[in-house]
């Protein structure tokens, strides 16, 4: 759940969704689902060029399997606090398999 | 060690904990490698790394000369999150850069 | 598929839905069907159209009737069955007699005395302590039916929900209306009567007939001319707890056409059943104990009868209505004037009061029974969680569990979320933990760093203070210079300056690399701090189950959990200071640093120190700094971060540097503050003796801890010039040698050319040590930095006036540290 959790803090956020086919996507994150399947707002292709039958759309669902990378804007990520979480999410990953 | 004196025995991921917040380099699918620093992961070895630079192989085949030579395409990233599943190997750049020299 | 017969699939879809359909292609099962179409031609529409809708009868409207209703014949007759008023009103005669029956046989049996006050309050389960109320907010107010009835003390099967109405599909649908057009004489079919199939129509005749059974009926009518007063009253409220919409309450509309239609369809056996159940109950005679139970109010005081409150709710809310609604026909004026005057009288005065506390009771209980205990304890949790959440008390409300789950967001919104209501309240343990981190990584725009740009203010108002406060006491300094003036010829004569440059100058610059550490070592170290972390994060968990405050009178139980908790705190904090690994030996002629400075040299190991301050104790912390200290010129930050105009620092090296005097020197800085002289003096002779001086005082951290130590010695000797004598001694004696060791390397302090701006902390440094220097020494130190500072003036009169102020104000920090201003500088 760590990383619902880190997305949940980045809704309303710009973010850029780049798929495993290549395919970049500006938006605004709508909302994320614990299988961090994603909703873009303003979701714009930023090779508008390259995939032009997307310019059309706006908002978007992205199923979370299709996703590559994630952009995020550094200023809204709290690297002690993440890093505590990660640490806290092993520790009862490893609580739970025993 | 301490790991078993904690009740659990050693797993993989544990040594992917103690690159937390160390440079790492992450090799992907498709002929990417990542170089940044770990600042998230889990079970499924979804990552979050920053100042990230991504190395893209790019082999490209020409046909006059039967010949294949390897572009490299570099990009930067601030923050990155990076689905598990295109994750092939985690290591600690260090220890890659010890094991090269 | 189409509704319309088109083919709607696009031509590339046909070539991919024939050979492979798969993903995004469910299989269609109606595909061979449609495609008629060839791929590529055009669509004719002659072509496709099936022409189905020439086929069409206008004429034929065999179903209509089924559908809408009877033709137009029957149609007058529509809602005929619903017309309750016009029915009523031809039995108002025998309602109105049935009324002044009713009220008689009420005056008669005098009722016992009612109390005004409802006899259960609702809130009477809230007096076992093992009540857990049902937190569940009452289904019939979204319209559903509520789950149970508990405790149905008339159970009346509800007519609407009584026959198991099946949902039918559409060939049953349609079987039933070919059946129907088959045999129009049977009004419905024998199974599955739905009640759109229920023939509407009610004929004319039939209401004469109801009228004939006038006497029969008279009881229905009376009900529905007062729904309201089937309201459940207090008491039976609370009976029926959740029993939302009165069963009695929705028989009687349905009463007249129930009957009616079971008269119109003798023959029609298959539907009676439907319509037994509910018929027993509604033509029961009212009995006196029910309508009691209905309206305890009505039959209270004396048996007379109540007169509606005078500006009563029960126009606006006749649901809540306690007055009677039936006009009250017990006492007509006329009998009133018949009374004997004293009777009148009493009865009048008795009327008036019943009247005044009956308008009371209604103002105050015009809204009671809207929401059950249930609603109002749901009610009451939200508000505490919301209170909680205000207040942000959440994280105790929240179980442990939960938080791991969703640690990070909840954190993450506490820390950056919402201001504090009030400013006054203290950061909780979150905020503590985390927000006053530092990263430096990350500078712009982020929340980070501010920690380090704190510190630095703070460290310069420290240097500013120390200059002021000797500038305010240029008296007592000159006597203490004055009293120091012999022993600065003393030490000068005895600093074995020569002795230490040159033990030092050897391995000076070339100060033996840092032992490469092994892949093995590195892991150990890094094992190491995880463990630390561990330990850290542990102690946070455990200081959010902090149990309440115990006082004098607090149960032996809870001072009980107090010690449990303590026990375990010191435990858990035991085993953080192991962890640390500080007390392991030091050698420092080991290959391999000490454990604890080998944390050091990885960034989260830095950020360690701060979080570990807030754990440990004064004396830990000291260890923790001397430590530190003692270590100073082992660290890469030092060792490897001599920069000089030719060979600048590397980004990595920088990074380093700046994340240690964001995340280390704050929490140092902090500690020393408020140390007393001889913490100070010990950790300066510690590094005057057992680190490379040159090193230390070339490299920005060890630059500002020398700038922190001395600042401090110097407010000291300012605010408490009365100090041991012996302690200022040894002071002295250490700053001199401290001054004859950085002499030499003054014109190479600054690492960067005059046009590096980040040259502040080097001006602190000046300005602390110049501050408590003898006039002959602030000579030595405008000779060794003089070049500097005209450099500096120079350059900073070609820049912005902003950035010019900037750099002169540094430059500044020194010169009036001296009794000097760049002004004088022309």
């Amino acid at each position: 759940m760590l990383f619902f959790s880190f997305f949940k803090t980045l809704v309303n956020h710009e973010i850029t969704v780049e798929l495993k086919n290549e395919i970049c996507i500006r938006g605004t994150l709508k909302s994320v689902d614990q299988f961090l399947n994603i909703k873009l707002d303003n979701a714009e292709t930023t090779d508008g060029a390259r995939w032009p039958h997307l310019c059309s759309t706006r908002d978007m669902f992205i199923r979370g399997s299709v996703v590559r990378y994630v952009h995020l804007p550094a200023g809204m990520v709290d690297i002690d606090l993440l890093e505590d979480a990660t640490r806290k999410e092993a520790a009862a990953a490893k609580e739970k398999a025993k | 060690m301490e790991e078993k004196d904690e009740g659990g025995h050693a797993e993989p991921l544990d040594l992917v904990r103690l690159c937390l917040d160390e440079v790492v380099v992450v090799r992907l699918r498709g002929n990417r490698e990542l170089k940044g620093r770990l600042h998230a992961y889990d079970s499924h070895c979804n990552l979050v790394l920053g100042e990230v630079e991504e190395t893209i192989y790019i082999v490209e085949e020409e046909e006059e000369d039967e010949q294949s030579h390897v572009r490299i395409v570099k990009k930067q990233s601030e923050m990155l999150f990076v689905r598990g599943d295109s994750v092939v190997l985690i290591a600690p750049a260090e220890g890659i850069q010890d094991l090269r020299s | 598929m189409s509704f319309f017969g088109f083919d709607t699939t696009l031509p590339r879809d046909h070539s991919h839905s024939a050979r492979a359909p798969g993903f995004g292609q469910p299989a269609d099962p109606f595909a061979s069907l449609s495609g008629g179409a060839a791929d590529d031609e055009i669509i004719d529409f002659e072509d496709t159209y099936d022409g189905l809708g020439d086929q069409l009868d206008d004429a034929d409207d065999a179903l209509n009737d089924d559908t809408f209703g009877g033709g137009p014949a029957t149609q007058q007759t529509v809602g005929k069955d619903f017309d309750f008023a016009g029915q009523t009103s031809k039995i108002a005669n025998t309602l109105q007699e049935e009324q002044m029956l009713f009220e008689a046989r009420n005056l008669r049996k005098p009722p016992p005395v009612q109390a005004s006050k409802p006899a259960r309050t609702g809130y009477e389960s809230y007096h076992d302590p093992d009540y857990i109320p049902q937190l569940e907010a009452r289904a019939d107010i979204w319209g559903l039916q509520p789950k149970q009835v508990p405790q149905q003390k008339q159970p009346e099967p509800q007519a609407p929900s009584a026959p198991a109405k099946k949902m039918m599909s559409l060939d049953e649908v349609e079987a039933m209306m070919r059946a129907q057009t088959a045999s129009q004489t049977t009004a419905a079919p024998p199974v599955q009567p739905a009640p759109a199939q229920i023939p509407p129509s009610v004929p004319m005749r039939h209401q004469q007939q109801i009228q004939h059974h006038g006497a029969q009926d008279q009881f229905a009518p009376q009900i529905l001319q007062a729904p309201h007063q089937q309201q459940p009253s207090f008491s039976q409220q609370q009976a029926h707890a959740e029993l939302p919409a009165h069963p009695v309450q929705i028989q009687p509309p349905r009463q007249p056409a129930a009957m009616q239609r079971q008269r119109q369809t003798p023959d029609n056996a298959g539907q009676q059943p439907r319509y037994a159940a509910p018929l027993p109950s509604a033509q029961r005679p009212p009995s006196q104990p029910r309508q009691i139970l209905q309206n305890p109010n009505r039959l209270s005081g004396q048996g007379l009868p109540v007169m509606p409150p005078p500006t009563g709710p029960r126009g606006a809310l006749p649901v809540h209505s306690r007055g009677p609604s039936f006009p009250s026909m017990a006492i007509t004026p006329d009998q009133l004037m018949q009374m004997p005057e004293e009777q009148r009288l009493a009865y009048l005065e008795e009327e008036a009061r019943r009247a005044k506390r009956n308008h009371k009771i209604a103002l105050l209980s015009k809204d009671n029974g809207l929401m059950t205990p249930q609603d109002k304890n749901f009610i009451t949790r939200i508000q505490l969680q919301q209170l909680m959440a205000a207040t942000g008390g959440l994280e105790e409300a929240r179980s442990e569990a939960a938080l791991a789950e969703d640690f990070y967001y909840h954190v993450f919104s506490q820390i950056r979320g919402a201001h504090r209501q009030t400013p006054q309240q203290p950061a909780n343990q979150f905020a503590q933990t985390y927000l006053f981190q530092t990263n430096s990584r990350f500078g712009a725009g982020r929340r980070h760093g501010r920690g380090g740009d704190n510190h630095m203010q703070r460290m310069e108002q420290q240097v500013q203070r120390a200059v002021e406060a000797a500038k305010a006491k240029p008296k007592n300094k000159q006597l203490v210079i004055e009293g120091s003036l012999g022993k600065i010829s003393f030490s000068n004569s005895k600093t074995p300056r020569p002795l230490l440059n040159i033990k030092r100058a050897e391995t000076g610059d070339k100060h033996p690399k840092p032992h490469k550490s092994s892949i093995a070592d590195r892991k150990e170290v890094l094992r190491n701090i995880e463990d630390v972390y561990r330990a850290l994060m542990e102690i946070d968990d455990h200081e959010r189950a902090l149990p309440p405050p115990i006082n004098e009178e607090s149960s032996p139980e809870a001072i009980q959990n107090h010690m449990e908790w303590r026990t375990k705190f010191q435990a858990l904090h035991d085993k953080l200071w192991e962890a640390t690994k500080i007390m392991e030996p030091i050698n420092l002629q080991s290959p391999t640093p000490h454990p604890f400075i080998a944390m050091l040299s990885h960034a989260k190991g830095k950020k360690l120190i701060s979080r570990l301050f807030r754990h440990i104790d004064d004396q830990e912390r000291v260890t923790v700094i001397t430590m530190i200290v003692v270590h100073l010129d082992h660290l890469p930050v030092v060792n490897q971060a001599i920069a000089t105009p030719e060979e600048p620092l590397s980004p990595a090296i920088r990074e380093q540097v700046e994340l240690f005097v964001h995340a280390v020197i704050p929490p140092y800085f902090t500690h020393i503050q408020t140390s007393p002289l001889n913490i100070v003096i010990g950790l300066l002779e510690i590094i005057l003796q057992r680190t490379n001086l040159h090193l230390v005082a070339r490299s920005k951290v060890g630059m500002e801890m020398l700038t922190i130590l001395l600042s401090r010695a110097e407010i000291l000797k300012q605010s408490a010039p009365e100090m041991d004598v012996t302690e200022w001694e040894k002071w002295t004696e250490l700053y001199n040698r401290l001054f004859d060791t950085v002499e030499p390397v003054l014109p190479v302090l600054f690492p960067g050319t005059v046009n590096d701006t980040d040259d502040k902390y080097i001006w602190q440094f000046l300005a602390a040590i110049g501050v408590g220097a003898s006039p002959e020494q602030q000579q030595r130190l405008v000779l060794g930095v003089k070049d500097r500072v005209m450099d500096t003036v120079t350059v900073s009169r070609a820049l912005p006036p902003d950035m010019s102020a900037a750099r002169l104000f540094n430059v500044n920090l020194f010169m009036r540290a001296i009794g000097l201003d760049v002004e004088l500088l022309g």
